[in-house]
């Protein structure tokens, strides 16, 4: 008996050891696996025997597909062989990150986003100068004018970021970045009246919430904003915004002197905190401002009775179709330019930019490099980018006489249909891939969003009521044109991990959050003294500091140093 | 099986009674006796001690600049830095306080009601009642806390949510509150939440202790004429004692653990300074700024205070005499 329960536990223990150990067989007979693929695939300049590379991305979730399904996946794989596994992010990208990093698993393409520092700290990834001298011709000429922008300072490149501008840059002509909006029917029904100051803005909203405090019998919420988590941001920056500066960051970047300067605790801060908190006293405040989280914000702006508010275009895309959806053109918003003073610029239309610390490398683990560098150069030409950007020809746009590339309604709306951009791969590769922007050699722009001839052909009869009642094309035109700053934007710039300056980055956005609250909400005989108490607590933090790194990065890249 | 082997009390030489062994040689003899239930337990002194004593190697993390893939001889040592800017950080007193209120409320108000309905849902005649009661009260527990805190975060809401509304028609509050928006009544609120959500999955364990009491002494006292309360309190109550103080000593050792997505999903700019707790606070610091080193620092601090707690728990019920864990 005893014997029986013994012979039984010790197998049982060796099974466990077995487990263990076979796991780790398994894990190693694959990479053998691929090493005898590989060694047969060497010797030819462009080998097109199928072969498969995992691809990781950690900026965004996704579907997680094998590029060939896809159609524009099957014609590069056609000429490149090359197949890749997409995985996308679950979780954390830090955490995900720092595992793949501590284990040495790499995938063999790896999207790390803002954790990039980790992987290039840890040697993750090959230097591809070599690569892309024998194997990227196309990627090289694209990217030509950025290279220095992505060359580490010892001299390679170690990722791809997405993007470069060729040719000719063109500013979007829909606002999908921040702005000050408002519920158009307000405008119409006091006759397209120019607003540029905040004084105005909410003049108008609250003359219009006195004569109509209902919509739908539900009350109005004149001003409202967002100010979830880590989306703070799009409530904290707009006095950035209204002083006449685009988004660089935390900071306002002085156009002569090139000096970077905190605007949190600013003048500018305060009149827009001031306003608010007038605002509050006359109850026409969102009430729920700092406690909604996102959906409820959503929400709001979906049910057609917030009045105004300030935000950045892309982040409620949701609510917009809603309200496209709702059949009511007059509740949709439109953005404007407001700034403070009468004589301020408003600089609210991005500079043409480029992310030069975010991209896509090539790990130590990948066999073959040379072949995903063969396939993203057959990516970056001209006419597989415009399979990606535009669709097929005839399909998802037409070309007229001059050349020149138009959508006509229903190709417009195949373009949009999220089921056919999946299967055609326009959804796969439109970002996080090498990518061209700006425009084509043949004068197309790369983007079909900033086609003047598409975005025209996108507006419904009421959009075009408010174009043509204040004279303008696009609502873009609505905005200055961005002034030229060479170092946009300055928030891109590489913050070291753990550094003092990421600590300061972390502990302001903490003071901030609970001051400005504080401060909008306060009865108006206390607003300055909650201004006085943030304002001491913040400068407690070494701003200098942080101000005297921001100058530094934007005064090398003004010198053309990145 | 092989019973006899490990239950001799009985001395084998009744004439000459050997001196009974004791210290190491007990410990050997004890050996022999059990090994087969030595030899079981085995595999899972083994599993404990790579899953739960191996990875403590990681806690050097704490005395270095960690950097992930590098082996440990090319780390910078830091010494205790890491605890310097957990201890000397003004805002740290405040997550503690905060974690420490948190839980003490969560421990207390789950104890007591986890324990009244599992001694209301035993007094229930009626047996589908109870079932029925018994699912609704456990269900929310199943839910995820994101899904959770969205329903506390609609019925807290000031437009439409329940508890303002029923406030107001009971004419107990004049205007619908900003519950989220109140620090102070954050605590609240997450205690609240937290009875919710594991009041019915809670009372199990106390619904099974509770059906270990021998039914007799209810019948004895019903015959010497107790009353309901007076059954409760005499006979059902002093039966859970035992379970309820192991799991008194077992929750203590977790005081610093006041949950985690509770709390990040409610918090909001407004309510923040009583919401941020220990957690939040070693993610926000450590883990997303890529700072392993005070994440694992913050860890080992934990675990030092959970360990105090336990110990401390644990002494003060052998001095009481109750059950204990050790």
């Amino acid at each position: 008996m005893l014997k029986r329960v013994l012979v039984l536990f010790v197998s049982l223990l060796f099974l466990f050891v077995f487990a263990a150990c076979s796991s780790d067989e398994d894990a190693s007979s694959t990479n053998d696996g691929a090493e005898a693929d590989d060694t047969t695939s060497e010797g030819t300049e462009i080998d097109t025997t199928p072969v498969t590379y995992t691809f990781f991305n950690a900026a965004s979730p996704g579907k997680d597909i094998d590029t060939n399904t896809t159609r524009i996946g099957k014609i590069l794989e056609e000429k490149t062989g090359v197949n890749f596994k997409l995985e996308h992010i679950v979780g954390d990208m830090n955490t995900k990150i720092g595992v793949m990093v501590a284990s040495g698993d790499y995938p063999d393409v790896v999207i790390p986003d803002a954790a990039i520092d980790t992987m290039l700290d840890a040697g993750a990834f090959i230097p591809l100068n070599d690569l892309l001298e024998e194997h990227g011709p196309d990627l090289l000429e694209a990217y030509g004018d950025y290279l220095d922008q992505f060359t580490m300072d010892d001299g390679n490149i170690y990722y791809i970021p997405f993007g470069a501008t060729v040719n000719e840059h063109i500013p979007n002509p829909n606002i999908d970045q921040g702005a000050f909006w408002i519920q158009r029917g307000i405008l119409k029904e006091y006759g397209f009246p120019e607003i540029k100051t905040l004084d105005e803005y909410f003049d108008i909203i609250e003359r219009y919430a006195e004569e109509n405090p209902q919509i739908d019998g539900m009350n109005v919420i004149p001003f409202t904003g967002l100010t979830y988590d880590w989306r703070f941001f799009a409530f904290s920056n707009a006095p950035n915004h209204l002083a006449g500066y685009p988004n660089d960051g935390g900071v306002m970047i002085d156009m002569e002197t090139h000096e970077a300067s905190v605007y949190a605790d600013s003048d500018y801060a305060k009149r827009y905190l001031k306003k608010l908190n007038e605002l509050n006293e006359k109850g026409l405040l969102d009430r729920e401002l700092f406690v909604a989280n996102y959906d409820e914000y959503l929400a709001k702006l979906s049910s057609g009775r917030v009045l105004g508010f300030f935000d950045y275009g892309w982040q409620f895309g949701d609510a917009r179709n809603a309200l496209r959806d709702a059949g009511n053109p007059d509740r949709e918003f439109m953005a404007l330019p407001i700034v403070l003073d009468e004589d301020i610029k408003d600089q609210y239309l991005d500079p043409p930019a480029f992310t030069g610390n975010r991209g896509a490398g090539i790990t130590v683990n990948a066999e073959n490099p040379e072949r995903i560098i063969q396939f993203w150069n057959e990516l970056i030409k001209e006419e597989n980018q415009k399979l990606v950007l535009w669709g097929f020809e005839g399909e998802h746009y037409s070309v007229d006489e001059n050349g020149l590339f138009y959508r006509t309604q229903e190709q417009i709306e195949l373009a949009e249909n999220e089921d056919d951009r999946e299967e055609t791969g326009m959804k796969t590769f439109e970002w996080n891939w090498p990518r061209l922007n700006g425009t084509f050699s043949d004068g197309n722009a790369v983007e079909p969003r900033r086609q003047p001839e598409v975005a025209l052909a996108s507006y419904t009869d009421d959009d075009r009521e408010y174009l043509e009642a204040y004279g303008v094309q696009t609502f873009a035109q609505l905005f200055s044109d961005p002034d030229e700053r060479p170092w946009y934007p300055a928030w891109s710039a590489n913050i070291e991990q753990g550094s003092d300056v990421q600590i300061f980055e972390q502990k302001s956005d903490e003071i901030v959050r609970r001051h400005y609250a504080r401060i909008v909400l306060a009865e108006p005989g206390d607003f300055e003294k909650e201004w006085d108490d943030f304002v001491a607590e913040y400068r407690k933090l070494d701003v200098d500091a942080y101000e005297d790194f921001f100058t530094k990065v934007v005064q090398a890249r003004v010198r053309g140093e990145w | 099986m092989s019973l006899q082997q490990t239950t001799t009390p009985v001395a084998p030489n009744p004439i000459k009674p050997k001196v009974k062994p004791t210290g190491f040689k007990l410990f050997i003899k004890k050996c022999k006796e059990q090994k087969v239930l030595l030899l079981m337990s085995l595999p899972f002194l083994i599993w404990l001690f790579i899953f739960r004593y191996v990875p403590l190697y990681g806690w050097t993390m704490a005395f270095q600049d960690f950097k992930p893939a590098r082996p440990i001889f090319d780390q910078e040592w830091a010494g205790l830095e890491h605890f310097e800017f957990l201890f000397t950080n003004a805002r740290f007193f405040e997550v503690l306080r905060n974690t420490l209120a948190m839980s003490l409320i969560n421990l207390v108000l789950g104890f007591i009601t986890a324990i009244g309905l599992a001694v209301l849902l035993n007094e229930l005649r009626n047996l589908s009642f109870k079932r029925i009661v018994q699912t609704i009260s456990y269900m929310p527990h199943f839910l995820s806390w994101v899904v959770a805190a969205s329903i506390v975060s609609y019925a807290l809401s000031m437009e439409n949510g329940i508890i303002n509304i029923v406030l107001m028609k009971l004419n107990l509050i004049s205007e619908p509150i900003l519950w989220l928006g109140v620090g102070e009544y954050f605590w609240g609120i997450i205690g609240g939440a937290d009875v919710w959500k594991n009041v019915g999955w809670n009372s199990i364990i106390y619904l099974a202790a509770i059906a270990m009491i021998d039914t007799e002494q209810y019948e004895a006292a019903e015959i010497d004429g107790a009353s309901r309360l007076q059954r409760i309190w005499y006979i059902t109550l002093p039966g859970m004692k035992p379970v309820i103080v192991i799991l008194l000593i077992m929750n203590l050792g977790y005081i610093l653990e006041s949950g985690f997505e509770a709390q990040y999903l409610l918090m909001n700019p407004m309510n923040m300074d009583f919401a941020e707790n220990l957690d939040i606070f070693v993610l926000r610091y450590g883990i997303s700024m890529g700072n392993f080193s005070l994440a694992t620092a913050a860890g080992i601090f934990k675990t030092v205070v959970s360990f105090i707690f336990l110990f401390s728990a644990n002494a003060i019920a052998k001095r009481l005499g109750e059950a204990r864990l050790f």
